[in-house]
This record gives structure tokens, sequence and C-alpha cells, in this order.
């Protein structure tokens, strides 16, 4: 069980005067599925960044499984930081093959590079990459980019998944496909956070968080 | 007399190119801790600011702390005035303002997102530094081939701590200004010449390695 408990957190961009979060307490359990929502400018994104150990809040704790993740020494927190993934909205991508990409963060963990195919062709073939595995990513469509940085973020296994408008460019059987590997994957006890406007479909979802101006305006429990 | 044109052009390429490896050495650092660090306008305005400082000064800085009288000579006891190092030297110091500049704007629009990529996906600081490099290596060697042909044409570094040595700190610029100096004009335009197919040849090399690499 891994979780995230965000100690009203407040947060400011570098160079700018507003604080994009005010004051959020939320918290982010594994095997939960929850959706962030909230308008344009709300602190979705960066609500997740922070959430996902990538962004330090300028006040406010950052507790993982209960130890305030900002104190921890680099060692610890990368430890602590590979439990939890984050996918952008719009799909960073870096230069070579989609199996490149996929792999990339199993080459990080040290993972041989024939094992971290191996180890990708599952997932892979259920989003339906595997045929695009050689294909250079400069040509792939924003739908097949947006399915291999969630592919990437899948085959990590991770405990806790952030997810920005994961489904902006997708078309509705792409949409559905992606819909039901992150009902697996809660399944299985990944907790998925997903940020989005749109409408999660057959998505049974435990939580709704509801963001407005940098504050938490509603956190609902709907199981 | 061809030989020593083709040494001189050899060694242009070797100094130039030493000062501009040098500088990437602590330019690529600074300029990527500037770009994930949050933009600083500061660092900016600075930095571009000093890509305009006259050659002849950083010439002359370099020249009192080279000489047998300068701090170097003094504490070290070494003697660089005047040789090829005393300009690479000189040259790296000349293009880091430039690099850092040109490299700073590249990595700023990619850097960020790159390393919250890299974050995310559990990469170490300096695995996440690796691969916003490696990301940007064709914007880094177009970063590199600027460097290099601003410390190729420079003249007042090269003539201040090299000192135009026949055989052993003459390039192609120091060897130019003496051609002008002594009336030699037909010879100097062919050295011009000269240097530009060189930064030419230089540039379009470093293309096509950066194509291969990038496919």
């Amino acid at each position: 069980m891994t979780e995230v408990k965000l100690e009203e957190i407040w947060f400011r961009y570098p160079n700018t005067a507003m604080f994009s979060l005010r004051g959020v307490s939320a918290t982010f359990r594994s095997g939960e599925l929850t959706v962030v929502r909230g308008p344009n400018g709300a602190g979705k994104t960066t609500l997740l960044k922070v959430a996902s150990l990538i962004y330090r809040p300028s006040a406010g704790r950052v507790l993982v499984d209960g130890g305030d993740y900002w104190s921890l020494d680099e060692g610890r927190r990368l430890r602590k930081r590979r439990e939890v993934v984050y996918v952008h909205e719009r799909p960073v991508l870096i230069r070579g093959k989609v199996l490149d990409n996929v792999v990339y963060g199993l080459r990080l963990r040290g993972v041989s590079e024939g094992r971290a195919a191996e180890t990708c062709r599952e997932i892979m073939e259920e989003l339906q990459l595997w045929e695009l595995r050689n294909v250079d990513v400069r040509k792939l469509s924003a739908g097949q980019a947006q399915i291999v940085a969630v592919a990437r973020a899948l085959v990590l296994e991770p405990r806790l998944l952030y997810l920005d408008e994961p489904l902006a460019h997708l078309d509705e059987e792409r949409r559905l496909l992606l819909l039901r590997v992150l009902e697996k994957a809660r399944g299985r006890g990944t907790g998925v956070v997903v940020a989005s406007h749109q409408d999660l479909g057959s998505l049974s979802v435990d939580r709704v968080v509801v963001l407005s101006e940098g504050r938490v305006v509603r956190d609902l429990y709907l199981r | 007399m061809v030989d020593e044109t083709v040494a001189t052009v050899l060694r242009s390429i070797y100094v130039s190119g030493a000062a501009t490896l040098l500088a990437m050495v602590w330019s690529l650092p600074c300029s990527l801790l500037v770009a994930t660090r949050g933009r600083s306008k500061v660092v900016e305005a600075v930095v571009e600011s000093l890509v305009g400082v006259p050659t002849v000064l950083i010439g002359l800085l370099l020249y009192l702390l080279l000489s047998s009288s300068g701090p170097i000579y003094r504490v070290l006891g070494v003697r660089l005035l005047y040789t090829p190092q005393a300009m690479v030297l000189g040259q790296a110091v000349l293009v880091t303002p430039l690099l850092i500049s040109t490299t700073y704007r590249l990595l700023r629009s990619s850097a960020r997102s790159l390393w919250e990529l890299a974050m995310s996906l559990g990469a170490s600081r300096v695995q996440a530094a690796l691969l916003v490099l490696r990301e940007s290596v064709p914007g880094i060697v177009a970063s590199g081939i600027m460097g290099f042909s601003r410390a190729i044409g420079e003249l007042g570094i090269a003539l201040m701590l090299g000192g135009n040595i026949r055989g052993y700190t003459r390039v192609v610029a120091t060897a130019i200004a003496m051609d002008v100096a002594a009336g030699e004009f037909e010879e100097a335009v062919v050295l011009g010449g000269v240097l530009v197919l060189v930064v030419v040849l230089v540039a379009v090399c470093a293309k096509l390695l950066t194509r291969v690499y990038g496919d």
C-alpha cells in the first residue's frame, strides 16, 4: 500500500507572484481510482506534479507512507519516487523508436535491454503498440504518442499512476482501450489518479476531487 | 610555404576546437542549471551582455593573469603566455558567454519537460541531466559550431596570448593580420577564404554527424 498525503500545500512557480495551489490537502492511495476535476487554471496539473513528487511545494508537507518526502535524503527520495509515475498531458517522448520509449523507465532501473523489451511486450500488445515498436516516434499521431506515454508508465507497475488529461488526443476506440487498461491496473492494486475534463465512461471511479482557483472545493468518495 | 599554411590552418582548428570543447565543459552544466532551476532574467541579461565583451579586454585580463609577473606563474610556476595552451584558454573564456546563451535558450524550451519526464519515470538527478543533454545533442552541436566559428576568426586574444610565433602559435587569423600589415593582400585573401572554408566544412561535418546520431 502506498499513500501520498498532501498537507496544506502551497505552490508557486518560479518568477510568478500567484500561487497555483493554496493550502491544498488531499490523499492518494494505491488501489483507488480518483478523478481530479476543475476548470482550466484551477491547479490540476500542478497538484498532480506535486503529488507525483516532481515539484517541491513552496509550503506544506508531502507525506509518503507517513514520512515527509522532502526531508528524506536523495537515495530514499529516489526509491519512493520510483513507486509513483506521472504522465504529461502533452506526451513527452524521447528520440528513437517506440520501444526505446517504453523501455526507458525500466532501463533507468538497470534492467537489460532484452529483458526490458520482454517485460514491455504484454502491455504493448494490450495497447496495440507492439506492431509499432520499431516505428520512429516522430511518425506517430498525437493519439499514438499519448498511448506510448501511458504504456511507458504502466510497464513500471507503479503503486500510484497520475495521468494528466490522458484522453485528450484519443479517438473513441483508443479511449475505450485505455479506460479498460486503467481499470485493470487498478485491479492489480495501482492507484490511478486522472485529471480530466472528459467523461470517463465505464471507469468505476472511487473518488472525485474538485479544484477551483488552487483550492480543493470538493472531495467526494463515491464508493 | 604550402606546408606552413597547412600547419597554420591545422593549428587554428586545434586551438579553436580545443577551446570550444573546453568551454563546453563548464558551459553545459551552467546552462542546464539555469534552464532547470527556472528562468532567471538577471543571469540571462548578464550572460547575453558578456557575449559582446571586446576580445582585447579578455586578452588583456588573461595576459595580466598569465604573464611572468601574474598570479598563475607566481603561485603555480607555470609559464603559459605565448603558448597554444594560453590561446585555448583565452578563446574558451571568449566563447563561454556565447555557448551558455545559445545552449540555455535551447534547453529552456525543452529541459523542463524532459527533466520532469525523467524524474517522473524514476531517474536520479544524474540520469535526468543525461537525458536532457542527450535529447539536446543536435542543438548543442549547433551551439558548438557557433562557438568554434567565433573562436577561429578571433584575432585579439590569439595575438595577445599567442604572440603569433611562426610554427608555434601562428594561426590563420594572426597570419592574415600579419600579411595585411606587410601588404601581402593576395595571401591574406587566400587565407581568409581558407578560414571560411574550414568553418563551413566543420559545420557541415558536425551537422552530418548529428543527423546520423538522430537517425
